[in-house]
């Protein structure tokens, strides 16, 4: 192992509360796949909101009235879902390859839920996100103004979209086999699945939809609000990372049997 | 905890059922624990499904855990009463070796010969 990866999975350990573990080859390997995963999702949003901003912009002077803006914006949603959900695959795939490499395998004896792992504030958080996103494009739909209905029926296609691919990457990251060889991989296993539930339900494109796409011919509640979301939703998530365990004592706590 | 080593001489099956038995029995696994599914479990530690199944079908012979259709598998309450009998068991064979006059030593080894040889959770074969 190189000692540039010693030292950050050296530092990894710490931060988490096992400072004891000496780092491994396949946490190593593990950490990294995480670490371009993560830069390849900031990209992949990046771009994104970049093109969809530059399609929103370009439509507006034809009045919303065709129906290209709309299907362009879609596939821009489907496509950056469908590109997440491979990343995703990829990092598990990763994960079985450096797994099935270990000659002694270890798994903890009881099977962890979503409750264990996710926790029921992060699930709450993540639900009222939803739901206040999922209301103000539904309250804007009635407005006479075309390309604000149709920028809300784009948010509704893309909460949609990353409501489902939400619910089935954490139930991969779930449902995806223990890679651990010793206790203490078994310990760091397990905070990577919550480090990874937590990233699942930490909004983006949730608080990126309404801001880019309820944007009208002119100003009006609807932005104020879509900026609200935003406001209360980052305040909301700070608190509950202050009040919830790190993910070093859930983790913990997830693996106590008893 | 479950460890698996593919080194080991044990088969991977009985080295699952006996740590499996051995955390029942000691209540690190607490009766109505639901435990992985078989599937889960074999991709965690990298076995054929049906070595888990083996396992698993044993400890549900041993009346150790129980299979409660597609909710899944749970320790068995069962495992209080069949702790209960080996106890039983073991007043009987106090009072026996008593009875014939072996002394304590020789008693314990006697035991510790015949677990070795139908294999108790935790003692490999």
């Amino acid at each position: 192992m190189r000692q540039a990866d010693h030292t950050e999975v050296k530092q990894w350990l710490t931060q988490r509360g096992l400072a004891d573990v000496e780092p491994t080859p396949l946490l190593a390997t593990r950490l990294a796949v995480r670490r371009h995963a993560k830069v390849a999702d900031s990209l992949l949003l990046a771009a994104f909101l970049i093109g969809a901003a530059l399609t929103h912009a370009l439509s507006l002077p034809a009045g919303g009235t065709s129906w290209l803006p709309l299907l362009v914006l879609a596939a821009l949603v489907v496509g950056l879902l469908v590109a997440q959900w491979l990343l995703g695959g990829w990092v598990r795939r990763a994960d079985q390859r450096a797994g099935g490499e270990l000659p002694r395998r270890v798994a903890h004896p009881v099977e962890l839920g979503w409750r264990a792992v996710l926790g029921r504030p992060h699930a709450m958080f993540a639900i009222a996100t939803f739901a206040g996103a999922l209301l103000l494009a539904l309250s804007v739909l009635p407005i006479a103004d075309a390309t604000l209905r149709n920028g809300a029926v784009v948010v509704l296609i893309g909460l949609a979209g990353t409501g489902v691919g939400i619910v089935l990457q954490l139930r991969q990251v779930l449902a995806s086999p223990a890679v651990a060889e010793d206790e203490a991989s078994l310990t760091a296993d397990v905070i990577m699945r919550v480090e990874d539930a937590r990233a699942l339900v930490t909004p983006s494109l949730v608080w990126s939809l309404p801001a880019i796409f309820l944007y009208g011919e002119s100003l009006g509640w609807w932005n104020a609000v879509s900026v609200a979301l935003v406001v209360a939703g980052v305040i909301a998530l700070c608190l509950v990372q202050f009040k919830t365990a790190d993910v070093g004592t859930t983790a913990r706590r997830a693996m106590a049997t008893r | 905890m479950i460890v698996i080593d593919a080194g080991s001489p044990t088969p991977p099956y009985e080295q699952l059922r006996a740590q499996l038995a051995r955390q029942i029995q000691d209540r690190s696994l607490a009766v109505g624990t639901r435990l992985p599914t078989i599937r889960r479990l074999a991709a965690d530690l990298s076995l054929a499904v049906n070595t888990v199944g083996r396992a698993y079908r044993e400890l549900e012979e041993a009346g150790l855990i129980e299979t409660r259709g597609r909710a899944g598998s749970f320790v068995s309450a069962a495992g209080e009463p069949a702790l209960e009998q080996a106890r039983r068991a073991a007043r009987d064979y106090a009072a026996f070796i008593a009875s014939v006059g072996i002394d304590h030593t020789e008693a314990i080894r006697i035991v510790e010969a015949a677990l070795a040889v139908t294999g108790s959770p935790g003692t490999d074969r």
